[in-house]
């Protein structure tokens, strides 16, 4: 569906993607864009989107180049960052001729601009001009745009900016129906719960770089030359003294009722861990791993780059 | 899959949906700028028979027209901002320009509301100014002139906003500084201003050239007819350079990729 190869993005002597190569497959569900502001990924966006061409390199999207290309927009849906919208005009006027240009007419446009005014949960405030509405009904109206033609990939550019917290929740329940109905989601974020929350697939930028791609699972089990902090409770300093004999142990911390161990190949040492346990040789009461979320992953990686 | 519209429905589904946006502020200021003179020289009129003055309705419709052709370019300055520039200033045209539609269509699909905003208003405008006793067979020429250099001037703005970086500043100078010198230009410089197409359809400025004028040239005219096509044309060819712009120059997010 989506494939870049070595496809870069200059804007002017500013490189804002550094060349990329990667694929997304053709079936539907959501894969998270994270990265810190600056990353590129709104660049990403752009180039497969079709509002900018690449400067080096090939994207395709649905097989073919998406720049200015009506065959490729007609099934992409863009819902660009901010809340802009034109100024002075009403949402149902204006959604219409979003309608229109995507080339549906008559009966079509009409059950299309419905559709996706009930899909936001619009349908009694499309009437209202945009300078009336909230920063979470803009939202709303935006998405519904990039609905209208029913894409079979939708990109978002950091969707839940501004949203309050419900907002934010609607907003991933929508996106996971649309998932589960077929349509590729593209989602971009630099805050990682977000996309920790919506999806495990990501695609993790930096500086222009696309540094890893894959589950939060898979790209940290690419990071075993970063300890995992693992906090283990229950009877502090036995647990401690099983722990120092660990060949996989980096560094250990004493906190009150529990010690936080830095741990390589995490994989190796929890089956002996359980062992142990499971033997009464170890006074364990809980283990929590503590970095081995997005978050984590993140900031590993980003320093690792570094 | 949708079927991508065709240019036409392009041009008439932007139109459509940019259309109410003539009658807000912008759209009313445009109306006075077009309304404007022919109300003041009717005041004017009316106070001057007031106070028992015989002004010729000849001058009153000379004072209109001078004062019309200062508006037309105002009148374009205010009107094409609010054209497809305005979505490039506001970050809006990413919406537009990721609909398969085909993107050179948008700026006269645009523009096309403005001007026939500004058109009706400078209809009405010129058809009132005959009730003062104007030469009615001339009307036409002067709607024809009117409305041809409004479109005209419309489209220019709308080209050079989306070429250049300061576009209204560039179009003013052109409007303000380079028309009034067709006073003093030769012939062939003549042809490359509103003004001389003005005139060849709403009549001549011969007799306003006075004597200490020394550096005056005379005055070529162009075919009425002709004039009106040369104005419509070059309207379709500046509006169509606006859109092979816009079609051509990849615009992002932030909109800039277009300027400059």
């Amino acid at each position: 569906m989506i494939s870049l190869d070595r496809a870069s993005l200059r804007y002017g002597p500013i490189l804002g993607l550094s060349p990329t190569t990667f694929q997304l497959p053709e079936e539907g569900g959501i894969t998270g864009l994270l990265g810190p502001n600056g990353a590129g990924k709104s660049s990403l966006l752009q180039l497969i989107s079709g509002l900018l061409p690449p400067s080096g390199g090939e994207v395709k999207v649905f097989g073919e180049a998406p720049f200015r290309n009506p065959t490729v927009l007609s099934q992409v849906g863009l819902v660009p960052e901010g809340d802009r919208l034109p100024a002075g005009l009403r949402a149902d006027r204006w959604l219409r001729m979003m309608g229109e240009l995507s080339g549906l007419s008559g009966a079509a446009l009409q059950i299309a601009v419905a559709k996706a005014l009930t899909t936001v949960g619009m349908t009694d405030r499309a009437h209202l001009p945009f300078a009336r509405m909230s920063k979470g009904m803009r939202q709303r109206i935006r998405l519904a745009q990039a609905l209208l033609h029913a894409p079979r990939l939708l990109i978002l550019d950091e969707p839940f900016n501004g949203l309050d917290p419900e907002a934010r929740l609607t907003l991933m329940g929508l996106l996971r129906e649309l998932a589960a109905e077929g349509v590729r989601v593209l989602v971009s974020s630099h805050i990682l719960g977000e996309v920790a929350q919506l999806t495990d697939r990501i695609l993790l930028l930096f500086r222009g770089r696309l540094l890893a791609e894959g589950s939060v699972t898979e790209i940290r089990q690419l990071l075993d030359r970063h300890p995992v902090e693992l906090r283990l409770s229950g009877e502090a300093s036995a647990l401690a003294r099983w722990a120092v004999e660990q060949p996989e142990l980096v560094a250990l911390r004493m906190e009150e009722g529990a010690v936080v161990l830095s741990v390589r190949s995490p994989r190796d040492l929890l089956p002996r861990l359980q062992k142990a346990t499971a033997e009464g040789r170890l006074p364990l009461r809980t283990l929590d791993p503590l970095d081995l979320n997005l978050d984590a992953v993140f900031q590993y990686l980003i320093k690792d780059h570094v | 899959m949708n079927q991508a519209p065709s240019p036409l429905a392009t041009i008439r589904a932007t139109a459509f949906g940019y259309a109410p946006r003539v009658l807000q502020g912008r759209g009313w200021i445009l109306a006075a700028c077009a309304i404007g003179p022919m109300v003041i020289v009717m005041g004017g009129t009316f106070i001057a028979r007031l106070k028992g003055a015989d002004l010729n309705s000849q001058d009153a419709l000379q004072i209109f027209h001078e004062m019309l052709r200062v508006m037309l370019p105002i009148m374009a300055l205010v009107a094409a901002p609010a054209g497809i520039r305005e979505d490039l200033e506001q970050r809006t045209l990413s919406l537009l320009l990721v609909r398969p539609a085909p993107a050179w269509a948008l700026p006269l699909g645009k523009g096309l509301p403005w001007f026939l905003w500004g058109a009706c208003w400078m209809l009405l405008s010129v058809l009132g100014l005959s009730f003062l006793g104007g030469d009615v067979s001339s009307t036409l020429g002067r709607i024809g002139a009117m409305v041809g250099a409004w479109w005209g001037e419309l489209a220019l703005m709308t080209l050079v906003g989306l070429l250049l970086k300061r576009g209204a500043l560039w179009g003013a100078l052109y409007f303000f500084i380079w028309e009034p010198l067709v006073r003093i230009f030769p012939p062939f410089l003549q042809r490359l201003t509103f003004s001389h197409y003005i005139e060849s359809l709403a009549g001549s400025r011969a007799a306003g050239i006075q004597t200490s004028q020394v550096l005056a040239q005379e005055q070529v005219t162009t075919q009425p007819v002709l004039a009106f096509l040369i104005l419509v044309a070059f309207g379709f060819l500046c509006w169509g350079l606006a859109g092979w712009k816009l079609h051509r120059t990849p615009i992002g997010f932030a909109g800039s990729e277009a300027e400059g």
